[in-house]
């Protein structure tokens, strides 16, 4: 801030503080909840101080619920989520920075347009497309007459079918067309000596040696920061994982929380809920409590 | 081993462009380049940015593919090898240090991709980096040295495979004037001790005139002169060299003779010459002499300012309509009257082509001839 004067100072550390009671309070409120029975939750509604129920709470979601199963599916879809969009992305930035690709500018534009169609737009076609991975390839075929071709010399067209729902990698794999990684990826090989290509070729080694021998090691704050910006993402997506999961045992923990509403009118299990919703936050929070550093880094897209 | 000039043994090889010619698309860098850089001698490769100079580094490399023609080092064509396989070694301009690796494994890189033990390859760097004053750095990262240090770093890593050939590309741009100073000196004493073919590109007149053996002047893609720096300096093949070299630049004045005496645009005399036509006329600032003997064939100028320097002064005039620089000696006197009396020896004198800036040859031994 360029003017120092004490007021300003005062007003800027009451927003702050603000900020933070915002933020903390339904917090709060979650670890108390968590914290009384059921009963005690129905006579006395939502309360600010603690009970003793706490672990009680915690192995009734061990024992009632499939939240321990669906946190293991939500640490596979975030994890093949970071480790898939780490890897592709890495493979996409060092084609287009590195190597004289004919239309590399629109191709980079395509990736950048991924940013403005999350998978939240295209939802619908994502769907059709998941519940039969080959339908592409049916409707160009139908579409091109290229199947009446196919069906008077096989005597029928041909029609393939693969659904990727309700598996891990349905889960994943619509989650990975997004180009924010391979701009981050990027913007850090922009940063590097632009020469450091040609003194490895002068030395002896071929792309892949460069790659694994002097990128990857000099990438390894960068694969940290998209790390974990994509695993919070895969271990927070809701939408996705609730449409394209249809039996408990392959929804993630995100959506096994939501369903332990009951759909009819009862009152939910509020302590539950919260008990569970503790649980299924620590995998995250112990995550940004130990990469934050990156973390900070990934979101201001910079490096050094 | 020899202590006094430890084991690194290059075995200096020509390079020889045949016909070489780049182009991008429509745009030609090279239109058609001859030239051979003979072995174990200091090439400088000098001329304006865009010309073609970084690009022809990169080609004899093997960063670039030819658009046509040949490449041979030694007697192998090298044209379609790739960098590897070529003999070559690069100082690059921004160093290109593998920021991650220490200064050890950055010199020792090229020798670990070409398979040698890790014992062979510690006799080896610990050579060079005796040699370059690094033994004490080798546990260092390249950010933790000084821009000096990298570059001998980077030298280190290009010597270590004991090249034919040493390529370096505008490597003293990124250094200070000091350091650049100490640091020609080093890269002069190290090529007398390796012997190294060096092709050494730079847009850095002094840093050619001091390091070359020969001196190749590009100006877009085509070779202006190719030839020691002693001959660049006094006999330059072309306008171009004869303004690109030397500081302040030679003098050029407009010029025109009737078949015997060459005159100004205002008429006054200046040398005798046997051809006719008109011309341009280059004269060093120091082969010009301020007349103080009142020598009536003298040419007239007026001066306009002076620098002065302390080593030497530089007095800037107006010479029938052209501004010259002329050096005199610091704080000689100027004339009370601003008017300067001037003569020029006759063999300081550069005829050149109007038309094509070609130096024009033996205009005036006709004449010399008849003085003497």
């Amino acid at each position: 801030m360029v003017e120092n004067a004490r007021s300003i100072n005062i007003v800027a550390n009451l927003i702050l503080i603000i900020g933070i009671g915002f933020i903390v309070g339904p917090l709060y409120l979650t670890v108390t909840t968590a914290s009384h029975s059921y009963e005690f939750m129905l006579q006395n509604g939502l309360v600010w101080s603690f009970g003793s129920d706490f672990l009680v709470n915690i192995k009734r979601i061990f024992t009632e619920t499939s939240i321990p199963l669906q946190m293991i599916n939500s640490l596979i879809v975030a994890t093949g989520n970071a480790v898939a969009t780490c890897v592709l992305s890495f493979l996409t930035a060092y084609a287009i920075v590195y190597f004289r690709v004919r239309w590399a500018s629109v191709v980079f534009a395509l990736i950048l347009a991924t940013v403005i169609l999350p998978l939240d737009m295209r939802f619908v076609t994502t769907y059709q497309v998941a519940s039969n991975v080959f339908s592409p390839v049916n409707a160009v075929l139908d579409a091109t007459g290229l199947n009446d071709l196919i069906a008077s010399v096989v005597g029928a067209p041909f029609h393939a079918e693969w659904s990727i729902l309700n598996t891990h990698v349905g889960l994943v794999v619509p989650l990975l067309a997004h180009g924010m990684g391979t701009f981050l990826f990027r913007q850090f090989f922009l940063t590097l000596p632009k020469d450091l290509f040609k003194a490895a070729r002068m030395d002896g080694a071929g792309p892949i040696r460069f790659l694994v021998d002097i990128l990857l090691p000099l990438s390894r704050t960068t694969f940290a920061s998209l790390f974990v910006l994509t695993f919070l993402s895969g271990w927070t997506q809701y939408l996705w994982p609730l449409v394209a999961s249809s039996t408990a045992e392959m929804q993630t923990a995100v959506v096994g929380l939501a369903r332990l509403v009951p759909d009819e009118g009862a009152v939910p299990d509020y302590p539950l809920i919260m008990a569970g919703a503790i649980l299924v936050s620590i995998v995250p929070l112990t995550m940004i409590a130990l990469l934050q550093r990156y973390l900070v880094q990934g979101l201001v897209l910079s490096e050094k | 081993m020899n202590a006094i000039d430890p084991a690194i043994h290059i075995a200096a090889a020509n390079i020889r462009l045949d016909g070489v010619t780049k182009s991008y698309g429509a745009m030609t860098v090279i239109p058609k380049l001859d030239v051979e850089f003979r072995a174990g001698e200091f090439t400088v490769v000098l001329g304006p940015s865009g010309c073609g100079k970084s690009t022809l580094m990169q080609m004899i490399a093997g960063l670039e593919r030819i658009s046509g023609g040949k490449i041979v080092i030694g007697d192998r064509e090298v044209q379609d090898l790739e960098p590897r396989e070529r003999g070559c070694a690069m100082v690059f301009q921004n160093y290109a240090l593998y920021p991650h690796m220490t200064v050890f494994d950055n010199i020792a890189y090229s020798l670990k991709i070409a398979g040698l033990s890790k014992a062979e390859r510690r006799v080896r760097v610990d050579i060079v980096a005796k040699m370059l004053g690094l033994a004490d750095h080798l546990d260092r990262k390249p950010g933790q040295l000084s821009g000096g240090q990298r570059q001998r770093v980077a030298i280190g890593r290009a010597i270590v495979r004991e090249p034919a050939v040493l390529l370096f590309d505008e490597p003293l741009s990124n250094l200070d004037a000091q350091l650049r100073h100490d640091t020609r000196i080093e890269l002069a004493e190290l090529h007398r001790r390796i012997g190294a073919t060096t092709v050494f590109v730079t847009h850095d007149q002094v840093e050619a005139m001091t390091l070359a053996d020969r001196i190749l002047i590009l100006n877009k893609g085509e070779i202006e002169q190719y030839d020691t720096p002693k001959a660049i300096y006094h006999k330059p093949a072309s306008m171009f060299v004869a303004k690109f070299i030397g500081s302040p630049p030679m003098n050029i004045l407009p010029i025109k003779s009737d078949g015997s005496v060459l005159r100004l645009s205002d008429g006054q005399p200046v040398a005798k010459c046997h051809l006719k036509g008109e011309f341009q006329l280059g004269v060093r600032p120091e082969d010009i002499l301020v007349d103080t003997t009142g020598d009536a064939s003298a040419i007239k100028a007026h001066v306009r300012y002076r620098e002065d320097l302390g080593s030497h002064s530089i007095l800037v005039a107006d010479l029938s309509g052209t501004m010259v620089r002329i050096t005199t000696p610091f704080g000689s006197q100027a004339p009370e009257s601003n008017v300067l009396l001037l003569s020029c020896p006759q063999t300081k004198l550069h005829l050149f082509d109007t038309v094509t800036g070609k130096a024009i040859a033996g205009a005036f031994t006709a004449t010399t001839k008849d003085q003497k």
